[in-house]
């Protein structure tokens, strides 16, 4: 059974059961009149008319006060269980996110030390000759360019939370500049197995980082690589709103699956069990994305409804002054 | 021995890639498997091989759900877990779930050869003929060392493969005392656990299993601050 239907069977237990408990109390209360009147004439007293209609009365008064009170304290004791049930939820979604997260970080940062060590510890016992020794040292030099890369990461990433980013921004014609990041980015490890295709390119004049522009896009299609296949088509569009240049750079693979929409652009956030661990990474490439365009004065979103499928995220950038339309 | 077969489950490329060449070097047959639920698959059928070197996060299943699938299906298959996650409490998760041994990366080429060479002597030494014989009589429970079953009052109890070793251990030199680090070095190599007392656990097990009063064992004997002596 999916954990949501089961969280809602949960939920609704609760309330029938609270419900049923709430119902049995207002009958009793509502004819406690009725109750009090037969004991009396079970012992054998009998009342006068109107000395029987003063006792319901009082003891309906009464006990409408009880029930009213009574409504009030349980909404309260509810509404108290259901914060602590979420302030739960939440403790418990936090400590699975850390979990996961040093999971992930352990694993990225080990694996290419790992492999890179057993290559150059084959090498030195001459257990690799000729091609192969050709091959062990280019695999060696791609592990410790992947640890580089993620050790980079980190490190902007705690530079950005320490002393917030650094930007230079300069006057950029973003559709020249686009075709210059797409053709590096064509001969980059990380991202050479995507292919980009540029939509028609409206010369737009923009104030940006040209340095955190390719950063930027470099996490973007290289997350494609990661999550739409292994040679994705990547497709970056380009138009203008109002003082804005709109850049969605997006993919034709399989959409987002287990991560939270709400919480792409967090640092360390991944989607899924990281024991069942299905793609490279920790979890910065969106965030560091979102800060940098922060940066620039832009901003980014996600966007998960795109003909044809896929996933992709819009780029904001302000367009330079005087280029505004 | 030369010509085994080992598989190794490791989506990393680059070190499924180095970790299969040198092996190979040594002479072992190798296969190599990247994604859980394809080498759990794999793992049930034949030819069944000597060693698995198992990675723990995996795609699509990890290595401690596929260790845990394979005792409970009464798999015996020795297992070595390669992983980046080497702290204790995984190191304890693995070898209870029946693990063999436990390497955490980045470790040391000559380190895995011995560690492989080691699981592969202990499995060749329970294989071998045991001067005790390939069963057990323990009053009226029967322990038949290659079904890795126990006949207790006419009902047959699966054990695991540690807890058929264990008992193996001890028969093997009957009224001596066996030291726990004895135990822990035949049963699993010295250094794969974090301390001798977890054998302990094994031990009130077994004696709940086949001892008739486990609390005042007739069979499997404590001897303080050592070991254990089985008289049988």
């Amino acid at each position: 059974m999916p954990s949501a239907l089961r969280k809602l069977y949960s939920y609704g237990a609760v309330v029938a059961l609270y419900a049923l408990v709430f119902g049995w109390w207002l009958f009793f209360f509502a004819n406690q009149g009725d109750f009090l009147v037969e004991r009396v004439a079970r012992q054998g007293i009998e009342l006068e008319p109107a000395t029987e209609l003063a006792l319901r009365s009082a003891t309906q008064d009464t006990m409408r006060m009880f029930v009213f009170e009574g409504a009030f304290l349980g909404v309260l004791l509810l509404g108290s269980m259901m914060l602590v049930v979420r302030a739960l939820q939440r403790e418990l979604a936090l400590n699975r996110q850390q979990r996961n997260f040093l999971s992930a970080i352990t694993h990225e940062l080990r694996s290419p030390i790992a492999s890179a060590k057993l290559y150059l510890e084959s090498l030195l016992l001459g257990r690799a000759e000729g091609e192969k020794r050709e091959r062990y040292l280019k695999h060696a030099h791609q592990d410790l360019d992947r640890l580089q890369s993620m050790v980079d990461s980190l490190l902007q990433t705690a530079r950005m939370t320490t002393k917030g980013i650094e930007v230079e921004l300069a006057e950029l014609e973003l559709a020249a500049e686009l075709q210059k990041i797409a053709a590096e980015l064509a001969q980059e490890p990380q991202t050479s197995a995507a292919a980009i295709e540029l939509a028609e390119l409206a010369p737009l004049n923009v104030a940006a980082d040209p340095s955190a522009l390719r950063t930027i896009l470099r996490n973007l299609v290289a997350n494609a690589v990661k999550y739409a296949g292994p040679k994705p088509r990547v497709r970056w569009e380009l138009w203008s709103e109002g003082t804005a240049a709109v850049l969605l750079v997006r993919d034709f693979g399989a959409g987002l699956r287990d991560a939270d929409p709400k919480r792409l652009f967090d640092a360390f956030v991944r989607g899924g069990d990281e024991d069942v661990r299905t793609r490279p990474g920790v979890g910065l490439g969106l965030y560091l994305v979102a800060e940098l365009m922060k940066a620039q004065g832009g901003s980014v979103r996600a966007r998960t409804e795109l003909e044809g499928g896929g996933f992709g995220v819009e780029l904001r950038l302000p367009l330079a002054q005087g280029a505004a339309r | 021995m030369s010509g085994e077969l080992l598989v190794i489950v490791e989506d990393e490329e680059h070190l499924a890639e180095v970790i299969s060449d040198n092996l190979a070097l040594e002479g072992y047959a190798i296969e190599v498997l990247g994604d859980g639920l394809q080498a759990l698959e794999r793992l049930r059928r034949e030819p069944a091989p000597a060693l698995v070197l198992l990675d723990v996060m995996l795609p699509s299943l990890d290595g401690f759900r596929i260790c845990e699938t394979l005792r409970r299906e009464g798999s015996q298959l020795p297992i070595l877990f390669l992983t980046a996650r080497g702290e204790a409490d995984d190191r304890v998760r693995g070898l209870e779930l029946g693990g063999d041994d436990f390497l955490a990366k980045p470790f040391d080429l000559r380190e895995l050869m011995l560690r492989v060479r080691a699981i592969l002597k202990r499995a060749a030494w329970y294989r071998g003929p045991s001067p005790s014989g390939d069963t057990l009589v323990l009053g009226s429970a029967r322990v038949d060392f290659k079904r890795y079953v126990a006949s207790v009052q006419g009902r047959e109890i699966q054990l695991s493969q540690k807890e058929t070793m264990i008992l193996r251990c001890l028969a093997e030199k009957p009224g001596e005392v066996i030291s726990r680090a004895a135990i822990l070095d035949r049963v699993w190599g010295y250094d794969a656990f974090p301390t001798e007392r977890t054998i302990d656990n094994f031990i009130v097990r077994l004696r709940r299993l086949l001892e008739p009063d486990p609390q005042s064992p007739r069979y499997i004997h404590t001897v303080r601050g050592t070991g254990y002596r089985l008289t049988p």
